[in-house]
């Protein structure tokens, strides 16, 4: 299992796109986290502020750090079949459940560390923007980052195990954009309509929707001129999300040992 | 040593590899050969576990993947380009030599080995095929392998190239290492190979040296040019041969051996231009192979039988083995 995992890291650490991607990431959330200091500089800081600060406006859609590690994910395992790599990593590496678990490890941690650090860079630039110092303390925010950082790992899991299904890189990438940003929405967009209310309680178990509460910071607005979406809490929500990830990757997983390299 | 039995593969109703079962020996260098199609990939694929299907290959009695550290016992090679574009490629070999606990100045020995070592840091998107089949050599012999397995590791490479590989492999093979080679190309594989397995439709065709390999495809058929075409084909055919006339006026002949064709002329007072064994090709030979093997071998022996026919008269001395067959059927 050391040989698959020094193998796997020297596979991700000679990828030039690894550091294009996480170079990105943390960029991007970056400046944004400096355009909400700059922005809210004459307001009062209050805990959703500075939540959004630190996850670089992640809830407003879905986190560069989870996007760009996603990818950094479907490229894991993806790139073996687009450059048809998988057939000297498989003779370097025969046991597959070695090699596939020895890929869940090195992208999940890497996408842990870039999660925590862009939440410290995004927290560093933020309290330069706004010149005073910013307190990580108050709840939810220390659960909200440990979900972001969450949050992030199970994207770059999903990347890898939506690559290693459809073998490609492709394919993973038009479904892991499609399925949030276009379906979820439109579904959501949907149970607003009057007729298709009984759509609502079922929003709470769309994965990609769900798993964003893992970083939420504050609770879904509830009163009477509310849609009813009843969320889960922050980590049922989060499991519908993990579970999501978890079903993918076991039939890449199996389809991986069962079928032919 | 490697021993493949009863190797078999099917993908829905085709039959890719049929129950082949062979071994391949250290010290020399055996060649896999069969048209393209025939299962050669299939079956390197299948010995290497890549593949999932029956029968099974040991390495000196030990299954591929109970191999700890493969790549030191085992250097596959089965596609010219498998490497990832922008990784160099000594980052390529590296992160393979790290699966395997090989130690890192072994990469640069391998590229000295293969003549890469001044590109070895380039990017291999740039390479040609030849330094793409160079860089899988590397990739092959990096763990030092008492085992190679390469398909077609002459593709792509020029005639230059292909005289280095022969020698890189017969070396090899000097050394005591058991080299598998694949190649769709006899030329190629009789300029590299000792021993030869020879596949068509999946099956077993031959398995022997390259010598009687090569021996029972030349003798196949004779071009003959003369003044007296027309009428030397009909004495041609009298005795048992098979004649087809070419636009050029030239004769091929088979069923009968450049010898008995040069004797009969001389009996029939023929003048001839031209009287030249044909080296068949190993692509129409296959071609007959591969529409129904049995079919083939059959085919072979009554022509055979034929020519002794044709020759036994007049040429004692034919080295033709004699058959039981009678002559003179065609």
């Amino acid at each position: 299992m050391t040989d698959a995992l020094r193998f796997e890291w020297m596979r991700i650490r000679t990828l030039r796109s690894t550091y294009w991607l996480i170079g990105l990431a943390l960029m991007l959330s970056a400046a944004v986290a400096l355009i909400f200091g700059l922005a809210t500089r004459s307001d009062p800081i209050d805990v959703v502020t500075i939540g959004r600060a630190l996850t670089a406006g992640g809830d407003f859609g879905v986190p560069f750090p989870a996007i760009f590690m996603a990818i950094v994910g479907i490229f894991a395992t993806g790139h073996e079949y687009r450059h048809n790599t998988i057939q000297p990593t498989l003779t370097a590496i025969p046991q597959r459940s070695r090699l596939l678990a020895a890929k869940v490890i090195v992208v999940a941690v890497t996408a842990a560390i870039v999660a925590v650090v862009s939440i410290f860079l995004c927290w560093g630039v933020f309290m330069i923007a706004r010149g005073e110092s910013v307190s990580l303390g108050d709840a939810p925010l220390p659960e909200a980052l440990a979900g972001y950082v969450i949050y992030t790992v199970l994207w770059a899991i999903l990347g890898l195990a939506l690559a290693q299904l459809f073998r490609g890189v492709p394919s993973a990438i038009v479904v892991i954009f499609v399925f949030p940003f276009i379906v979820e929405t439109v579904i959501v967009g949907l149970s607003f309509i009057p007729a298709l209310d009984w759509l609502q309680p079922v929003l709470k178990f769309l994965p990609f929707s769900a798993g964003s509460r893992l970083f939420a910071f504050e609770d879904f607005p509830t009163g009477e001129d509310q849609p009813n979406f009843d969320f889960l809490d922050r980590w049922a929500s989060g499991g519908v999300f993990a579970l999501l990830v978890a079903i993918i990757l076991a039939i890449g997983w199996v389809l991986f040992q069962k079928k032919d390299a | 040593m490697i021993t493949v039995h009863g190797l078999r593969k099917r993908y829905g109703d085709k039959v890719a590899v049929d129950d082949l079962t062979f071994d391949v020996r250290p010290g020399v260098v055996t060649g896999f050969l069969g048209p393209n199609g025939a299962g050669k990939s299939t079956t390197m694929r299948l010995m290497l576990d890549l593949d999932h299907g029956d029968g099974e290959t040991r390495f000196d009695g030990k299954r591929f993947r109970d191999i700890r550290d493969p790549m030191r016992e085992i250097g596959a090679v089965l596609e010219a380009k498998s490497f990832h574009p922008t990784r160099t490629a000594r980052n390529h070999l590296r992160m393979l030599a790290a699966a395997n606990r090989i130690p890192i100045s072994r990469v640069d020995e391998v590229f000295d080995i293969v003549g890469l070592t001044e590109v070895k840091s380039k990017k291999p998107k740039g390479f040609s095929l030849g330094m793409a089949q160079r860089l899988g050599l590397a990739q092959a012999l990096l763990g030092d392998p008492a085992v190679l397995i390469l398909d077609e590791p002459a593709n792509g490479l020029d005639p230059h190239g292909i005289h280095w590989l022969r020698d890189v492999l017969k070396a090899l093979a000097g050394q005591g290492r058991t080299v598998f080679v694949s190649s769709h190309l006899l030329a190629e594989m009789s300029l590299m190979a000792d021993e030869l397995v020879v596949i068509g439709r999946g099956k077993m065709i031959d398995n022997g040296s390259v010598a009687s390999f090569v021996g029972r495809f030349t003798q196949a058929t004779v071009l003959v040019r003369s003044p007296g075409a027309e009428s030397f084909a009909d004495t041609l055919r009298r005795e048992g041969a098979v004649v087809e006339s070419l636009p050029d006026g030239a004769l091929m002949v088979s069923g009968a051996g450049a010898s008995a064709i040069g004797e009969l002329a001389h009996r029939t007072g023929v003048v001839l231009h031209e009287l030249a064994p044909q080296s068949a090709s190993l692509e129409q030979a296959f071609m007959s192979a591969t529409g129904a093997s049995e079919e083939f071998v059959a085919h072979e022996l009554a022509e055979m039988a034929d020519g002794d026919g044709a020759a036994g008269t007049s040429e004692p001395g034919s080295d033709q083995p004699g058959t039981t067959a009678p002559g003179g059927a065609a």
